[in-house]
């Protein structure tokens, strides 16, 4: 086994567990400081792809933004005093859900006949990276930070609650 | 060098457990949470495609920027709607909130 | 000629206004619907005028203008055209002549007979609408626009029958008009669709040329023309389909002389006047079924006559035993005899009933054994009334005798004897029974003196018709002479403007002429034997012949065989179709698709549990699926 197999299970199997962790835990907080492991361990799978600025990125906004804003959500909807809040009356269904679904695709995954080359990557520049951000994606680039806008004004009146307050 | 499929089935994996936490669990902020496990799932993937199959036009690599910025718009929009259900219903449960039952 | 369309419009017209508005205008609009049919006898003047100006020149066969209504090509068949064509020939003209002449002078006759009456108005409006649609099946020029009409007189005889419909024999009669003359219509229509999808066209004349051309075999042909032919049973009385004529009689008088004498009956030999050409170029067994029934028809309506005593069933009788005489006529192929018979008898029967109203009207009796003597109260009305009972058993130089005895003319020529025999009976049975009832009526002694108290001859508006009429019995026939005819203005007599092939000038056989009128006096006399002073002699016979004389009252069973057929056979078989459609059709078809509706909904909504949770199960379970199906397909 090559140095970069190694490193990669190490962090898939990181991955995972995160994700068993928020989605089995007993304890609200403890799923969320899971999910924190998750996205950050996300980060080191891109890292592995050679996409740097993307690891970064995932690193500020999830890791830093995002959980911060589950926490507090978390904390204002006093999740941990609610009894009965983690698992529903759906959950043998959803195991099942779940594994016909993993199934399928690991099964597509393994039988399919990719295009191209799979066993190498191709390190991307980062400026051809900015170049094509700004240059053939820049409308798109412009409606999300429109989309931004919008959800920060949606989220403010939302949540801002009665007249007089 | 390691093969995309291996990248590929941790997507999937990380996919199926958002699948499980999003059917089965019953706070409305957990949910949540399930779904951004599927959104990096998501991300994982178009990356990988950009990288291994279509080094040219990388577009796997711009649209999972794009991703992350719409799922932290979208995180946060979601969470002020559940934080005004909580101020109606003083419940998060989703379970509970069926008015719009038969 | 080209607004020969107005005759039929100007009464539908004034149908229309009585309907709407007749309650608000003055005497409930009676003017309005006698200016009309006034108008449309006014009409037909210039258009008579126009038609003899055109019919001298050669290969004349008749007018037509009209407009196309709908018209589409079926798929792989023929056209469909819905036109609203009239047609003007001398067919036609001689039956608007009689149809708005009589209907004038009945409506004229209808202010004094029906006045007081609770539903005057709606009278002069079904009348109207009769006019309209009558004149219409006159003049249409195709199949469709004439089967319309023929329905449409069909429903006002029906209106006017049952017009007292608070009398429940009234509506019975109207019931049963109205379905015995529906089986021949069925006929008709069969008849008009087996031309059609030959011919590819509803119009009469193309139709016409296409069978002359070869253009239906002669099986296809003959079996068309018969079922048109059925038509003309039920409309016009003849066996089997009669049973309507004589209880019709429960309509006012003057309906039934209108419709039930003069015009709506006389649709049927009409129709078969008119297809004459189709019936000459089918198999010669198609008129002898005309023959046959037309005979039969009158050998039964004569004996049933001797035995009736309602005025109005005597009278409805001999009806039938006209339009028999009428289809003999036409069973032997000529349209002249036929149309002049039609042509004379449109009067004096309109006389007759109209005659006969004015007794009604008088004395509140319709049975003769209730009247008797009236000649001496009401002298104009017996006089009337009796030009006309001779002019029907064919007295000279009635009207009646040249028409009648046209019609022996070609039964002679044309048919073998035993034919010739019948009718020469026929014309003493004739006469036995309508001196019958002139006797019964008007001579002797009252049998009932309290009705006889206010009789006396009606009023200007009921005798001028009936004096008008009179004269016209009496000068009508003259038209078969040349000479009158010249005279005129037509190309010669009735023989030379109407005729089947050829014209035929008018000649006089002697031995018909005189073995009739020796049969006709024959049958007054015995008349006066039988039924005079106190009728000893009738009732002898009447005791003596027991078994033929019942048979004759019950109207040969036929009633009865009617009825049971009806309760045995169509009743039942409507049952079982009424519980079919009760339980199969609405209850388990309509009622169950609707249930079923209602219950999968029912159902179904315990899906919207309104929880999250649920609904994205669905969704997730949805792709699943959808994934397993593209990959099985794509395996």
């Amino acid at each position: 086994m090559s140095y970069e197999e190694v490193i990669f299970y190490f962090v898939a199997a990181l991955t995972v567990l995160g994700g068993l962790g928020v989605v089995l835990a007993r304890n609200v907080v403890h799923s969320a400081l899971f999910l924190i492991v998750a996205l950050l361990a996300v980060a080191a799978v891109f890292i592995l792809l050679s996409a740097e600025f993307l690891a970064i990125v995932q690193i500020l906004i999830y890791g830093g933004a995002v959980t911060i804003l589950i926490l507090f959500a978390m904390m204002l909807t006093r999740v941990r005093d609610m009894p009965g809040a983690l698992d529903g009356p759906q959950r043998p269904f959803a195991a099942l859900a779940a594994a016909a679904f993993l199934g399928l695709s690991v099964l597509a995954v393994v039988s399919a006949e990719w295009p191209g080359e799979t066993e190498k990557i191709t390190v991307i520049e980062f400026s051809d990276l900015g170049d094509k951000l700004f240059r053939n994606w820049a409308a798109p680039f412009e409606v999300a930070s429109l989309v931004l806008l919008v959800a920060l004004i949606g989220a403010i009146i939302l949540a801002r609650g009665e007249e007089g307050e | 060098m390691i093969p995309i499929q291996h990248f590929l089935v941790l997507s999937s994996i990380l996919f199926s457990l958002g699948i499980y936490g999003v059917l089965a669990r019953r706070s409305a902020v957990l949910i949540l949470m399930s779904i951004e496990l599927m959104l990096q799932a998501v991300s994982i993937n178009f990356i990988a495609f950009a990288v291994y199959l279509y080094p040219k036009e990388f577009s796997g690599l711009i649209f999972a920027i794009f991703v992350i910025t719409i799922a932290a718009a979208e995180v946060g929009l979601a969470l002020a709607i559940v934080l005004r259900i909580f101020r109606n219903k003083a419940t998060a449960n989703v379970d509970e909130v069926d008015v719009l039952k038969w | 000629m080209e607004e020969a369309w107005l005759i039929p419009a100007i009464p539908a017209g004034a149908f229309a206004v009585l309907l709407l508005f007749g309650k608000y205008l003055p005497r409930r609009g009676d003017w309005l619907a006698i200016g009309a049919i006034a108008a449309s006898f006014f009409l037909f003047f210039p258009v008579l005028i126009d038609l003899l100006e055109e019919v001298d020149k050669p290969g004349f066969a008749g007018v037509a203008s009209g407009i196309d209504w709908v018209k589409f090509s079926l798929p792989g068949g023929p056209d469909f055209n819905l036109r609203l064509g009239f047609f003007v020939d001398e067919l036609a003209i001689v039956m608007l002549a009689v149809v708005t002449f009589v209907t004038l002078m009945v409506m004229v006759y209808s202010t004094g007979y029906m006045k007081g009456d609770p539903r005057y108005g709606w009278y002069f409006a079904a009348m109207s609408l009769f006019a309209a649609a009558m004149l219409t099946l006159v003049l249409a020029d195709n199949f469709l626009l004439l089967y319309a009409a023929w329905e449409g007189v069909g429903f006002c005889s029906y209106l006017l029958i049952g017009f007292w419909h608070e009398r429940r024999s009234a509506s019975e009669a109207a019931k049963k008009a109205f379905i015995t003359t529906r089986i021949g219509d069925v006929g008709l229509l069969i008849g008009i669709f087996l031309l059609w999808r030959e011919a590819g066209t509803f119009d009469i004349s193309e139709i016409f040329e296409f069978a002359e051309e070869g253009g239906y075999s002669p099986e296809y042909l003959t079996t068309a023309v018969l079922f048109l032919f059925a038509g003309a049973v039920g409309k016009s009385a003849q066996f089997p389909l009669h049973v309507w004529l004589p209880d019709a009689m429960e309509g006012p008088t003057p309906v039934s002389a209108l419709i039930h004498a003069a015009t709506m009956v006389v649709a049927g030999v009409y129709l078969v006047a008119r297809m004459m050409p189709l019936f000459l170029e089918a198999d010669p067994v198609a008129l002898n079924v005309v023959t046959a029934l037309g005979l039969t028809t009158v050998m039964m309506s004569a004996t049933m006559g001797l035995v009736a005593t309602d005025i109005k069933r005597v009278i409805a009788y001999s009806t039938i035993n006209s339009l028999g005489l009428m289809m003999v006529a036409l069973g032997s192929g000529s349209v002249t005899a036929a149309m002049l018979y039609l042509f004379a008898h449109g009067f004096f029967k309109a006389l007759l009933f109209l005659s006969a109203g004015s007794v009604i009207h008088a004395t509140e009796r319709q049975e003769v054994g209730q009247l008797g003597g009236l000649a001496r109260r009401m002298p104009v009305t017996a006089a009337v009334f009796g030009l006309g009972a001779l002019s029907m058993a064919g007295l000279v130089p009635l009207s009646g005798f040249w028409a009648k005895d046209e019609i022996l003319n070609v039964a002679g020529d044309h048919q073998n004897f035993v034919v010739y025999g019948f009718m020469m009976l026929s014309v003493f049975i004739t006469a036995l029974y309508m001196m019958r009832v002139v006797i019964l009526t008007f001579l002797g002694e009252p049998r009932d003196r309290e009705a006889q108290e206010h009789a006396h001859d009606a009023e200007p508006a009921m005798t001028v018709p009936l004096l008008l009429l009179a004269a016209l019995t009496v000068v009508a026939g003259f038209v078969a002479f040349d000479g009158v005819g010249e005279a005129l203005g037509f190309p010669g007599g009735f023989g030379e403007f109407l005729f089947t092939e050829e014209p035929e000038a008018f000649h006089f056989p002697w031995d018909v002429a005189v073995l009739s009128t020796v049969a006709a006096v024959a049958g007054l006399g015995a008349a006066f034997y039988f039924w005079s002073g106190a009728a000893e002699p009738a009732r002898r016979a009447a005791e003596t012949f027991r078994p033929a004389y019942e048979t004759l009252k019950r109207k040969y069973f036929m009633d009865d065989i009617y009825q049971w057929a009806i309760d045995r056979v169509v009743l039942v078989a409507g049952a079982v179709i009424a519980w079919f459609d009760r339980n199969v059709v609405n209850d388990t078809g309509v009622d169950g698709a609707a249930g079923l509706g209602v219950f999968s909904g029912f159902g179904m909504k315990f899906l919207e549990t309104g929880k999250l949770p649920n609904y994205a199960l669905g969704i997730v379970t949805g792709v699943i699926v959808l994934a397993i199906v593209l990959m099985v397909v794509r395996a």
